[in-house]
Formats: C-alpha cells, sequence, structure tokens
C-alpha cells in the first residue's frame, strides 16, 4: 500500500471504531463491558503518550501517575469549584498536563537517561505530597463527588465516559501517528539514537524534546481527567498510584515503541489481561502476570510485538535487521 | 481473584445430615464483595474475610439459608478505589449475585457508594469511615463499631480531660484515614475550648520521628493525640521510648492504627505500656455475647493456615457479625428483597457476636461502642499474653469499662 491508501485506510478504521463505541452504549444494556472497557482505554491513550517520549525520543518518563495525577485533581477542583462540565474538565486538564510537561521538558536539558527517569519520580512525589496537604480537594483523607445529570444520546454516565475515554484514545493515536511520520518524528528517533550527533546536524533538539513533553503530558493528563467522573472519588494514593507508571511503560515497551500501533496492542493484551485476571483467577497470580510478561518480552522480543510482526520495525527501532 | 466455592460447607452440612437434598437443588443464594488481598489493606482484609468465611460454613451446616446454600464471590481489589466499580458491575451485571458485602475499609468502598445508590441496592458496609455522608444511600448498613463521626475523638478527649488535660497536641499521618481522625478532634477541641498547642501531619512511610517529637514535647501538652498507620506508629512509640514525652502528659495515644494487630504488638512488646488506643474488639469479659468465644476457638485454628492476623480481634468478628445480620434479616423476612432487608436491618435490634447492633439513620452503628483501651504489664515478644485479659483495660465505653485510666502517661508506662 502507498502512504496514501495507508492514510486512508487508517482514517476509515478510526471512524469505523468510534461508530462501533457509539452503537455499542446504545446496544449493550450490560454495564460491566463499559467499565472494564474504560480502563483499557484509558491505558491505550497512556501509554500511546507515553511512547511519544518515552519511545520516540528515548527518554524514559516514570511520572505518567504525576500527570494522571493531575489531571485527576485538575478535574476535581474545577468540578468542586464551578461545576465544570466534563469536556472542560478535560481540556483544562490538558492544558495544565501541557504546562508541566513545559517544566519536565526542561529537566532535560541537564539531565538525561537514568537521571532524568530518577527526577520523574521526584516530580510525582511532590505533587502527590502538595495534594494531600490541599485540602480544598480534601487533602489525604479524600473527596467524593455526585455526578451530574448524563447528556443524551447516553442514558449512563459510565456508557458516556467510555465513548470520552474511545475519544481521548484515538487523539492520542491520531498525534501520535502525526508525529512519527513527521520531521517532529525523525528529530526525535535522530536524538533517541545520539543526542550530540542530531544536534551538531541541526536538529533543534531541545525544541523538540518540549515538543514531546509537552504532548506526551497533555494527553496523559486529558485522559487522567475522566477518572474523577468514573470513580466518583478520589484521593491522591489512588490518583498517584505508581501502578499508572509501571503500567504504561510495560505496555508501550511490549508492544513496540518503534510504531504507533505498538503501545496501541501493548495496552489491549495487557489491559484485558489484567481485567481478565482480576475477575478470575487469584490476585497473587494477577500481580505477578505485569512482571513475567515484562521478563519473557525483554528476553524474547526486545522490540515488542510489532518486532515480532514485521522484522522491518526492527531497523527503525534500532535493532538489526 | 478468587471465586470461592463452598465444597468445605456443603461438606460440612452432608455430615450434619441436615436438609442436604434441599441445599443441593436450589440455586445457592450469591453473596458478592472486593476484598484487599494484595496491596497495603491486605492484612486487614484477609482477616475480615476470614470471618466472614467461618460464617457462610457455619449456615451452610446449619441448612443455608431459605433453605439454600451460600456461596460467596470474592474480588481482590488491591486495596485501591480504582478497582471497586469495575468488581461491583461485574458482581451485580454478570455474577448476578443476591446481595453485597462492601470491601473493608474507605477507599475501596468510597467509589462504590453512588453505584448502589443508583442501583438500589443494600450494602453491608465493612469499616469504612462517613462514606454515606454526602451519598445518603437509605440502604447502606456500616458494620463498625464508630458510631457517629465525632464519637472517637470524644471518647479519648473525655478521657483525658478528666484526668487533667487542659490542652493538646495533634500528631496524624498524612493518610486518608488518619486525616479523618485528626479532622474529627480538632472539631472536638474547638467545641470544648481545648486549646491545640500542637499540630502536626507527616508523611506517609516517615520512618525517624525523633525530631517530631522532640517538637512535640517542647510544647509541653497535657494530651496527645495520635493519628497513625501501622509503620509510623512503630516509630513514634520507638522515638518517645528513646527521647520521653515529658511529665505533663497525662494521656498518650487515641488513634494509632497497627497497635491492634499481632505482629506489630509483639513487635513493639512493652513500648506498649501506658499507650491507651482505639480498639473493637478485646478479650475483656464485658466483649464476650453469644458465640463470641466459640468463634475465635474457630478462628485461631483457620488463622494458621490462612496465614492471617493469629489474634484477628479487630476486623473478623465483624465480618461474621455482618453474615449474623444478614441471617436474621433473611430468615425474618423469608426472602431475598433488597427493600425488605433494609427495612428489617434499619428497624430492628440485631443481636451478634460482637453484641447487640443498631443503626442510625445513615447506615452508622446509632452508639459508638469503639473502646479506648489502656495497654498494661506487656512483656516483649510474646503474641500469647495478648489473648488474657487485663493487657489491654477497656476505660470507655462505660458499659464496657474494665479498669480505670493510670495517669500520668511516664507513670503508666512503668
Amino acid at each position: 500500500m502507498n502512504k496514501r491508501s495507508h492514510s486512508i485506510a487508517f482514517w476509515a478504521g478510526v471512524a469505523v471504531f468510534l461508530v462501533a463505541v457509539l452503537a455499542m452504549t446504545q446496544i449493550v444494556r450490560n454495564e460491566y463491558p463499559f467499565f472494564a472497557g474504560y480502563v483499557i482505554l484509558q491505558f491505550i491513550a497512556l501509554a500511546v503518550a507515553w511512547s511519544i517520549l518515552g519511545g520516540y525520543a528515548g527518554y524514559v518518563n516514570f511520572g505518567t501517575n504525576a500527570f494522571f495525577g493531575v489531571g485527576v485533581y485538575t478535574a476535581v477542583s474545577l468540578f468542586k469549584a464551578t461545576g465544570a462540565p466534563l469536556v472542560v474538565q478535560i481540556a483544562v486538564a490538558g492544558l495544565i498536563g501541557m504546562l508541566l510537561g513545559f517544566a519536565v521538558g526542561l529537566l532535560t536539558l541537564r539531565m538525561r537517561g537514568i537521571f532524568f527517569s530518577i527526577a520523574t519520580i521526584a516530580l510525582a512525589i511532590i505533587i502527590e505530597t502538595c495534594v494531600m496537604n490541599w485540602r480544598f480537594v480534601g487533602g489525604a483523607a479524600g473527596i467524593q463527588l455526585q455526578r451530574p445529570p448524563v447528556m443524551a444520546p447516553f442514558d449512563s454516565y459510565v456508557k458516556m465516559l467510555f465513548f470520552v475515554q474511545a475519544v481521548l484514545a484515538v487523539i492520542a493515536v491520531v498525534i501520535s501517528r502525526y508525529i512519527q511520520n513527521s520531521r517532529i518524528g525523525r528529530g526525535l528517533q535522530a536524538l533517541r539514537d545520539d543526542e550530540l550527533a542530531a544536534e551538531c546536524t541541526g536538529v533543534p533538539t531541545l525544541k523538540l524534546k518540549l515538543v514531546a513533553c509537552m504532548i506526551s503530558g497533555a494527553l496523559i493528563s486529558a485522559a487522567g481527567a475522566p477518572a474523577a467522573m468514573y470513580l466518583q472519588y478520589a484521593d491522591p494514593s489512588s490518583a498517584f498510584n505508581l501502578n499508572y507508571s509501571v503500567s504504561a511503560l510495560a505496555m508501550a515497551l511490549i508492544g513496540g515503541t518503534a510504531h504507533w500501533i505498538g503501545p496501541v496492542l501493548g495496552a489491549i493484551l495487557l489491559g484485558s489481561t489484567q481485567q481478565l485476571l482480576a475477575v478470575t483467577i487469584s490476585s497473587e497470580v494477577n500481580v505477578l502476570v505485569l512482571g513475567i510478561m515484562l521478563v519473557l518480552f525483554v528476553v524474547g522480543a526486545p522490540k515488542g510485538i510489532i518486532g515480532l510482526l514485521r522484522p522491518r520495525y526492527r531497523l527503525r527501532a534500532g535493532g538489526k535487521p | 481473584m478468587k471465586r470461592r466455592t463452598f465444597l468445605g460447607g456443603a461438606m460440612a452440612a452432608a455430615v450434619a445430615g441436615r436438609a442436604t437434598g434441599a441445599l443441593a437443588q436450589q440455586p445457592p443464594i450469591k453473596i458478592g464483595m472486593s476484598m484487599p488481598q494484595t496491596g497495603g489493606l491486605a492484612g486487614g482484609g484477609k482477616a475480615s474475610l476470614l470471618g466472614i468465611e467461618i460464617w457462610r460454613d457455619d449456615i451452610n451446616a446449619k441448612g443455608g439459608l431459605l433453605g439454600r446454600k451460600v456461596e460467596l464471590i470474592v474480588y481482590d481489589d488491591k486495596s485501591s478505589a480504582s478497582e471497586t466499580p469495575a468488581i461491583y458491575s461485574k458482581l451485580v451485571d454478570v455474577d448476578k449475585v443476591d446481595l453485597l458485602f462492601a470491601p473493608y475499609a474507605t477507599v475501596p468502598t468510597a467509589p462504590i457508594m453512588p453505584f448502589v445508590k443508583q442501583r438500589g441496592l443494600l450494602l453491608m458496609g465493612n469499616f469504612s469511615f462517613q462514606v454515606n455522608s454526602k451519598v445518603g444511600h437509605d440502604m447502606w448498613f456500616n458494620n463498625a463499631p464508630w458510631g457517629p463521626a465525632d464519637s472517637w475523638a470524644s471518647s479519648f478527649i473525655d478521657l483525658a480531660q478528666k484526668a487533667g488535660g487542659k490542652n493538646m497536641a495533634l500528631l496524624a499521618a498524612d493518610q486518608e484515614f488518619a486525616q479523618n481522625l485528626a479532622l474529627t478532634a480538632r472539631d472536638v477541641a474547638k467545641k470544648r475550648n481545648l486549646p491545640v498547642v500542637f499540630d502536626q501531619s507527616y508523611p506517609p512511610n516517615t520512618v525517624e520521628f525523633a525530631s517530631i517529637i522532640r517538637a512535640l514535647k517542647a510544647t509541653k501538652p497535657d494530651i496527645v493525640y495520635v493519628a497513625s498507620y501501622p509503620p509510623d506508629s512503630a516509630g513514634i512509640l520507638r522515638a518517645v521510648n528513646e527521647i520521653g514525652i515529658g511529665d505533663d502528659v497525662k494521656v498518650f495515644g487515641g488513634g494509632m492504627v497497627g497497635l491492634q494487630f499481632a505482629a506489630v504488638m509483639s513487635n513493639l512488646g512493652s513500648l506498649l505500656n501506658g499507650v491507651v488506643n482505639y480498639n473493637t474488639w478485646l478479650p475483656e469479659q464485658s466483649m464476650y455475647h453469644a458465640g463470641t468465644k466459640e468463634f475465635f476457638e474457630v478462628y485461631t485454628k483457620r488463622a494458621v493456615e490462612a496465614k492471617v492476623d493469629p489474634l484477628g480481634y479487630y476486623l473478623a468478628p465483624y465480618g461474621y457479625a455482618t453474615g449474623q445480620m444478614i441471617e436474621a434479616a433473611v430468615n425474618a423476612t423469608k426472602s431475598l428483597d433488597q427493600k425488605g432487608l433494609a427495612k428489617y436491618l434499619r428497624e430492628n435490634e440485631h443481636k451478634t457476636i460482637v453484641g447487640p447492633i443498631v443503626f442510625a439513620a445513615d447506615g452508622e452503628w446509632k452508639e459508638s461502642a469503639t473502646v479506648q483501651a489502656q495497654f498494661r504489664g506487656v512483656v516483649d515478644k510474646d503474641v500469647e499474653q495478648f489473648r488474657k485479659p487485663g493487657k489491654q483495660v477497656i476505660l470507655y465505653p462505660d458499659k464496657l469499662k474494665t479498669g480505670t485510666l493510670i495517669s500520668p502517661f511516664e507513670a503508666a508506662r512503668k
């Protein structure tokens, strides 16, 4: 397929997916698929967003939970202060996530590799501590929220959130795909392979890193914002749970970071497995699964699922063909 | 996690030879819940679940409910708020359970309150703190002896004021439960014009408390109210042991989580002496009711195989009591109709192994039965000592009282 037919297939796929999701909310009456599906879609958005910085640029961000928590608490504070509708909560959360991403991007001026990763963990702890002491949003004790009435054409709030999260996941994928195929993506890949060499050949590395951080941060925070209304409750230890960071990273790595489809596949595989295990076999096994899958993929398929499926991506991901 | 099956209970019923024909023919009554079995709340969650499982086995040995076997469907919520909405939707929409129990603790319970209200479902609470105050669900019954929100702090402050306390220091962990306690303590102090001379929160996972205790000591408080979590409770008591707390302190403790669990108690040993702290059940004469002794005989044996808290005083008997309340309500109404069961639970007094229970309109216990007890004569490295009466003397409430306060704190520590 040439580039143009690729593009047509992609947009057709997006349209079919969104129509299917909307149809599902109108047809399926049992609410459990929406509760479970929401979580999987949320992880798709998180993994794809994480991959923009962590995959394309190679800057491993352990602070996904910081951005996610900022999204949740932006929604909580807006809703409590002004009763803002969901779409405003998500938009503002995205904006604040973008500003936070800008700040994190500035960190990359001085920190690379493991030092950058540690700094992002510290960022999560600092923000969580601040929220714990912010009484307006309940502090450490948490806060309960009452959902406003649901909007047509949906008959339940969870179905609406499911659709909204599907839209957010699609936005994340569209942006990630655009970046991958654009000058930004090529620049990011150049700086991932050798930042100094990229700088010397005229790649504007700082600008690119800032852009990647801001976009990734905005998408993660936006994906976190609906969680406030999904849970109707927020507490710092759940909102800033390290599990979000570990899962987003594991999903992107298992799926493969060389192509936008990698994190999507990883999130679907791991997210569904986690949801399934939570309601089937023992809890201890459930906790083990993520670790075991990560180890298996690191050893057996270092380029992730897409590396196994399409050998040419191994080359793009920096490996040998 | 686990979908528990009931071979044990069915076999017990078969051995007892009662009504097994009917049990085998009808579908079981399914009771669904999530329970923290991994994560920070797992220790409590597992002990609580064992209490509920002992009730299930007892009821099945007696022939079940309405002639049907009782089955528990339990999933692990990993101690997290984000897991429970999907789990409860699965229980209701896919597993089609007949009744719902809430998970142990406030954080996993809070997100399911709006869900059960919207669906009009009965929910038996399990040691949550004020999760229904904003939601206002009239089919919520929290089986925890907290009672009215401020009774917790007021019982401790009452004791301290009677012992001559004129001002208070407040030390609380930056975590959900501790902050709720601190909030009510501040309110009670304000109502009584009790000056708060020290009010500090510390981040979770703090391990070194020497500087905080020095700062607290410098303010010369009469009452020290501590709302802490298990690791910090141990750290605070160790710091107090090293530095001392001053002769002014009449009463020390109040809301220290962890001092109810066998592992923490045996680890701290004699450092516990003198501390006045909350508890929910203690092996004191006043706390035994019909069936309590038998329950603990079974629990003590099963706790070893289940690898849960060997004492199990804090949560396990309440798990059993929740089952007893459901048993009474189903037998009285002869149905599983949620509204009918809720009406029965709201309007009657329930006799359980943790004593009689009456619910207030908000679904909390009408009267607080949270005890404040003082540790006495505790020696190091001996779990078995806590099974004997006299190691934790009950000072509050009056109807359960088994001794009087020794004050000041430094005198009580000896």
